[in-house]
């Protein structure tokens, strides 16, 4: 049961994921991506990562997603025409995925630990919201606080890029 | 005296914060300010340096697992302070003629956040810091490679950079899962202690390593990855194309040099090594022989120093890297420093050099400088960073290496030298002569002084780094 779970949100994720490239149709792409997420959200869940699997459905399908939506609606995007495609390009790319996948799986055929079955987790105690927490304001404070400043000179950076043509220049 | 211990980031990050508020708050004030203001405290912080470095703790916990006071990496957080301070000079000659409506305020206080992360990086211990520090740089050159909105040249650099970037954080996020997947650990020292033991699968980290270096060779340009270079570094902004050919180059490679302990212990990793700086040498200075843009033509040298520089990676000689990054911060950034002023006269291209020795001989002679530099000729900074690095390929038996680094040495004099024909023998029909500020000529002077000093006495370098004995660290393990 579990197994055919994971490659229904598995496949899930793929299609759409090729979906949120190949459709010109900007609102179809965001679509696809939330669809694409839905499915990762449940690969986090059978991973018993309630939270991570919650969090990617609020912020990311939710939230991000919808402002996205938005702001493809005002600025009245269009779909796109199509594009002549470069084949020599298309086919070298196809050639690196394919020989990086080749080497994904040869190292995973080769992984000793890949073959084991992982025992249970243990239950915690606490629950996973509290763990998370935990873990980011005491293990992983540092990391934590350079992403607060990362997040803020993206907010500059949004801020600028966005910004009308100043007047009095 | 420590409070907390990365206080010389903070001390950074309030000082772009507060110039931000200034901006914002006091409309009125002339943006230059901004720009004054900034260079003279991050100067204040370079001294600082030398008395608020903090102490490194007997354990290494909480923290200390993230972060390290080690001479390096105080070293290179000295090394982004004062790219930032040239680079802003430079800003400061950008904008002047400028017609472009720039938002001013932002455009000086973001280059302070980006050094912020460069010192985090150079300080960055475990693959979470390398990691943070890394994208707050990469964010922060996102917006300034893509900041002259109008100028379509400028926002085709900043897609660009963006995908590509983003694509090659992907595979360093990729690496590091499969190396936590491997080991169950992010922090180097202690994968360094995991990467010894006999019952870890070697394949597959290795392939995380090999994702890294593919992050990596990104940020450090080397070849198959530089892909990018030449169309972001002509279309940014030039002050930005500085900062990137300089800080981000060094924060790749005090990375690299971190990673390199645990990642020599794998297998494969040194030919590996030895192919991408083969191939990063040839194509940058063959590239760059038939260019005819001066900042394209920079951007490909940044390309086959990144080159030289891997040949110390091969031989694993941090002290001749450091000084080599030193002699490339000089003698690039006085090469763009002139490009700056000279490309607001008259264009970027080499013909637009012709005959500057009599339009400006100060300007001249600084690009002279900058250009025998970076060929390599003796009394200057450039020359002793490749005798180092050949040196020690030399005596590491690297003899391949060795060669084709003089060879290509030989392409390098013919490129840097066609600049320095074009000031010196063509003669130009304009004859206007070039203002150059206060500040940047001092700043210049400056550089020049720095570039012949280094060429004649190079052990302020060593002495700044001995106390790590990176070299000797890096040595041992491979003699394991």
């Amino acid at each position: 049961m579990q197994l055919f779970l994971f490659w229904c949100a598995a496949l899930l994720m793929l299609v759409f994921g090729v979906a949120v490239i190949l459709n010109r149709n900007p609102v179809a792409s965001a679509l696809s991506l939330v669809v694409s997420f839905l499915g990762l959200a449940t690969l986090f869940m059978m991973l018993d990562a309630y939270f991570i699997g919650i969090i990617q459905v609020l912020v990311y399908a939710g939230a991000v997603m919808v402002l996205f939506l938005f702001i493809i609606m005002l600025l009245d995007l269009r779909a796109e025409n199509l594009r002549k495609i470069n084949w020599p390009a298309t086919a070298g790319g196809a050639v690196v995925a394919f020989v990086f996948l080749i080497q994904v799986l040869s190292v995973i055929g080769r992984l000793t630990d890949a073959k084991k079955t992982f025992p249970p987790l243990a239950r915690s105690t606490i629950d996973d919201v509290r763990n998370v927490g935990v873990t980011l304001f005491t293990n992983f404070n540092f990391p934590f606080q350079v992403i607060g400043v990362l997040v803020l000179v993206a907010t500059i950076g949004v801020v600028v890029l966005s910004k009308r043509e100043l007047a009095n220049k | 005296m420590s409070i907390w211990p990365p206080q010389l980031e903070i001390a950074v990050l309030v000082l772009g914060a507060v110039l931000l508020l200034i901006e914002m708050f006091f409309v009125s004030l002339d943006k230059r300010a901004i720009a004054y203001a900034a260079i003279a405290s991050l100067a204040t912080i370079l001294v600082a340096t030398w008395y608020l470095a903090p102490a490194l703790p007997a354990q290494a916990t909480g923290l200390w697992s993230f972060y390290t006071a080690d001479p390096l990496a105080i070293f290179f957080k000295r090394f982004a302070l004062v790219t930032t301070i040239i680079v802003l000079v430079m800003m400061l000659d950008y904008t002047r003629r400028s017609t472009s409506s720039f938002a001013l305020g932002e455009f000086f206080a973001l280059p302070i956040f980006t050094c912020a992360g460069l010192m985090y990086m150079a300080s960055a211990i475990d693959f979470v810091s390398i990691f943070v520090s890394l994208e707050l740089v990469t964010i922060s050159f996102y917006v300034l490679v893509g900041f002259d909105r109008k100028d379509p040249a400028s926002l085709e650099a900043g897609v660009k950079y963006l995908v590509l970037s983003a694509l090659s954080t992907g595979f360093l996020v990729y690496g590091i899962t499969w190396i936590f997947g491997v080991t169950g650990l992010t922090n180097l020292n202690q994968i360094t202690a995991a990467f010894e033991k006999i019952d870890i699968d070697k394949n597959a980290a290795t392939f995380g390593a090999l994702l890294v270096l593919v992050a990596l060779g990104f940020k450090i340009a080397a070849v198959p990855f530089q892909i990018w270079v030449p169309d972001v570094y002509q279309g940014a902004p030039t002050p930005v194309t500085a900062l990137l050919s300089v800080g981000s180059k060094a924060a790749g490679f005090v990375v690299l040099i971190r990673v390199l302990r645990p990642f020599l212990m794998l297998p494969h990793m040194d030919r590996l090594l030895l192919i991408i700086t083969i191939l990063t040498l040839l194509y940058g200075n063959l590239a760059a022989l038939p260019e005819g843009n001066l900042k394209r033509l920079l951007a490909y040298s940044s390309i086959a120093h990144a080159g030289y520089l891997l040949i110390g990676i091969v031989c694993l000689d941090g002290a001749a890297i450091t000084f080599y990054l030193v002699a490339y911060l000089l003698m690039t950034l006085l090469s763009f420093a002139v490009l700056i002023i000279v490309a607001q006269q008259t264009g970027e291209s080499i013909s637009d050099f012709d005959g500057l020795a009599t339009r400006s001989p100060f300007l001249a002679f600084a690009m002279l400088m900058a250009m025998i530099s970076l060929a390599g000729v003796p009394f200057t900074a450039g020359f002793f960073g490749k005798f180092f690095i050949f040196a020690s390929a030399i005596a590491q038996h690297q003899f391949a290496l060795a060669f084709i680094g003089v060879v290509t040495v030989g392409c390098g004099f013919y490129y840097y030298l066609k600049v320095v024909r074009a000031m010196y023998w063509n003669s130009s029909d304009k004859i206007d002569n070039i203002h150059v500020s206060m500040l940047s000529r001092v700043t210049m002077t400056a550089l020049i002084i720095a570039i012949v000093w280094l060429g004649i006495y190079p052990q302020p370098i060593f002495r700044a780094l001995e106390p790590t004995r990176i070299s000797v660290a890096l040595r041992s393990t491979t003699t394991r």
